[in-house]
């Protein structure tokens, strides 16, 4: 359940969060500007919501469902956005926060004593002014894309060490063929706008695809007491 | 050689739009060239009769093919699934007398044929549920698809029932919009011919004299140019499919999220049936019946008591099926789509989807010039004959195969004399080998496959006779695909959305182009 509050320094001046405990997620929505801190390790894809059928784009963070392969790396590892606002959330200019959240208790304070944002909540401010823009600025580069029909479905399929096989279904990227057809004024039109950069760091970002599957392969042998 | 490249379409209804918009838009190139041109006239003053508002899968291909988007078919043509037809009270005429004709093909259809050994089995499951997962669907209300699946995409296979009405000005907005046809509000006053009878141009009352070395006739019941002008004959079949009038009404919904079938609701009556095919915003509901068995005053109380109450203070229009259609389709350089090429009864709405395979037979074969348009059009009328003869047959088989004698109309209907030859003889040869793939119908673009017969078949209760030293040949594929389809409508069933919720939510947010 959730229990959705806006955030003040009176009734929530004792309030403490664990900044650093990441969801259980194996999918989670990002926006464009995250990109460059993304692709390096995570695959980057187009998924639908479920809702409303509409392109979003997402970082690939495991296989199955809730398996996050990089809950261990802490800091180590770029967090998206949407993992690092925690039990945050916006309501019109306010921030409210989940009071239900597994990661409300323990943590970090997030109003000093004389009432001010902390350190810490005060990062997740800084994160909304990035996240909050982002989303529509991201939407925009979904529109030009599917508008150049430059976005494709893409099936993926991994087999284990243990044995398992796992097809990746509702999952869509740059069409490349499509790319290379391009008008030289879109090319110019894409360029200028930074979607071209945002459009290869999401295909070398596939590359990562092959690491993800590692990463659980490694965790499934560890499990398995295989030797690494 | 004189070059075909200007084509004239007489008539702004659904089948002149979907004539110019299918000609355009496979012609593309040409028109963009200049070298092409697709004209479409249309009076001012003839309102289009609108009939057909149920549509067969083809349409999706049809619609995609020239550029349109589903999402905008669905907000702006009043657009909901359809799945199949239901037919009840058409076998006994009791009250749980109903079977289902789906547009999905049995489970493995290409592989196996699962009819045998369905009635092997004899397990009381209908034909249908035991080879497809469509009927369920039907009986839930289920839509087709999920909202995050593409455009024209589906988890099962459909059509649509639309508002006639709102359909033609939505492909004319396209067509002219987007496709480069070019639209004349005109009269036709005088169709002046050459000497071999070709058609050479229309004087219009508005627009002046329009040239075309193509005449396409969209002007419906008045075959403006085939049948007055060309003195084509017309052929009725009202000897085969008695019903020659319709009573037609538009119902709203007592309430706007009211459940909204997926299928068009087909219940035959005491000398016809009534049509039930679902808007987002209303009904449209119709009694077809024949006027040689029942007067206007019994078929109007029939469809009241149909529709119940909420017919008080609704239109009710009286539409005439003259049954049949034109001897020849193509002559001279004139070509007929649409109800000027024929109309039958709506049972399995056959009229957009005969109108839609016909332009694009037009587009695909659009003769090069005069000299070969003969040979072309020999070829349209074979193709074309072909298809309205079995539209007649697959029509009149949901007559035939009744068991009901509470009426004169049930016992003429089942009266060998008034059932084509062909289909007699196939309903002899299917006693004991029941229809399938590459069977009689081996057409590249039958209107009714040989799964169509099945489905109303064996729906309506007929008896395939089942050689057991046949059935062991693919028996474990059968019984493969049947367990197959046991799991694909459990799946189905649980990640289907309503029919009303999908359509709301294309509305609101739209289907993505992939």
């Amino acid at each position: 359940m959730t229990n959705i509050v806006p955030l003040n320094n009176q009734s929530h001046r004792d309030l403490r969060v664990m900044a650093l405990v990441s969801d259980e997620r194996n999918f989670v929505a990002v926006v464009a500007g995250e990109f460059p801190h993304l692709a390096p390790h995570y695959p980057i894809f187009f998924s639908k919501d479920s809702e409303t059928g509409a392109f979003y784009c997402g970082a690939m963070l495991g296989f199955d469902e809730g398996e996050n392969l990089f809950v261990a790396e802490g800091r180590n590892v770029y967090r998206p956005l949407n993992l690092q606002r925690g039990p945050f959330f916006v309501a019109g200019s306010d921030i409210a926060i989940d009071l239900d959240s597994p990661k409300v208790g323990s943590g970090e304070l997030l109003f000093d004593e004389s009432g001010a944002p902390s350190v810490y909540l005060k990062s997740i401010m800084a994160l909304f002014r990035d996240l909050v823009p982002g989303m529509e600025q991201t939407r925009i580069f979904i529109e030009v894309l599917l508008g150049l029909k430059l976005i494709e479905p893409i099936d993926i399929n991994l087999s284990f060490d243990d044995g398992t096989r796992r097809s990746l279904a509702g999952l869509y990227t740059i069409n490349q063929e499509a790319l290379r057809d391009l008008a030289d004024a879109d090319v110019l039109m894409l360029f200028r706008r930074g979607y071209l950069h945002l459009i290869y760091l999401m295909i070398s970002s596939l590359a990562q695809v092959k690491f993800l599957a590692q990463r659980k392969n490694t965790a499934l042998r560890a499990g398995l007491g295989l030797p690494r | 050689m004189q070059p075909v490249k200007d084509i004239v379409i007489v008539g702004g209804g659904t089948a002149g739009w979907l004539a110019a918009s299918t000609i355009a838009a496979r012609h593309q190139g040409r028109i963009k060239a200049g070298q092409f041109s697709v004209t479409l006239v249309e009076s001012p003053s003839v309102a289009i009769i609108g009939v057909g508002e149920g549509t067969w899968p083809t349409i999706r291909t049809t619609l995609k093919k020239i550029g349109v988007s589903e999402t905008d078919f669905f907000r702006h043509c009043d657009g909901a699934f359809k799945q199949g037809g239901k037919f009840s009270r058409w076998t006994t005429g009791a009250d749980d007398d109903f079977y289902y004709h789906p547009l999905v093909l049995p489970q493995g259809f290409h592989q196996v044929n699962l009819a045998p050994h369905w009635l092997a089995a004899n397990d009381g499951r209908s034909f249908c549920d035991a080879v497809c997962a469509q009927g369920v669907l039907c009986d839930e209300g289920l839509a087709p698809k999920t909202i995050t699946m593409a455009e024209y995409d589906g988890a099962a296979n459909y059509s649509y029932h639309l508002d006639a009405g709102k359909f033609a000005p939505f492909l004319q907005s396209h067509a002219t919009g987007k496709l480069g046809v070019r639209h004349v509000l005109a009269d036709v006053i005088k169709v002046n011919q050459l000497e071999n009878g070709d058609i050479s141009s229309l004087d219009t009352a508005q627009a002046g004299t329009i040239r075309g070395d193509l005449f396409v006739d969209c002007t419906g019941f008045a075959a403006l140019l085939i049948g007055k002008t060309l003195e084509v004959g017309f052929k009725p079949c009202s000897d085969v499919l008695f019903c020659d009038t319709a009573l037609a009404v538009q119902v709203p919904y007592d309430r706007p999220d009211a459940p909204m079938a997926s299928q068009t609701n087909a219940t035959a009556q005491k000398a016809g049936w009534i049509w039930d095919i679902a808007l987002p915003t209303r009904r449209g509901i119709g009694h077809v019946f024949s006027s040689r068995h029942m007067s206007d005053d019994e078929a109007h109380s029939i469809l009241a008591a149909y529709v119940g109450p909420a017919i008080k203070d609704r239109n009710v229009r009286k539409i005439p099926i003259r049954s049949g259609h034109r001897e020849i389709f193509w002559k001279k350089n004139v070509v007929a789509v649409g109800l000027a090429a024929g109309f039958l009864e709506p049972l399995e709405s056959s009229a957009i989807v005969l109108g839609e395979l016909s332009s694009k037979l037009i587009a695909e074969q659009m003769p090069a010039n005069r000299e070969i348009m003969d040979i072309v059009a020999a070829n349209f009328n074979e193709v074309t004959s072909y298809r309205w003869g079995r539209i007649i047959d697959f029509l009149k088989l949901h007559y035939c195969l009744t068991k009901r004698t509470d009426s004169q109309f049930w016992i003429d209907n089942a009266d060998p004399s008034t059932i084509p030859e062909r289909l007699q003889n196939l309903l002899k040869v299917w006693k004991y080998r029941s229809p399938w793939f590459f069977d009689e119908f081996d057409r590249l673009e039958e209107v009714f496959p040989a799964a169509s017969y099945q489905y109303v078949l064996y729906g309506m209760g007929f008896r395939t006779e089942v050689d057991p030293y046949e059935l062991a040949v693919d028996e474990k594929l059968a019984a493969q695909y049947m367990r197959q389809n046991i799991t694909s409508s459990f799946r189905m069933r649980s990640e289907l959305p309503k029919n009303r919720e999908l359509v709301d939510k294309i509305v609101t947010y739209g289907l993505q182009p992939i």
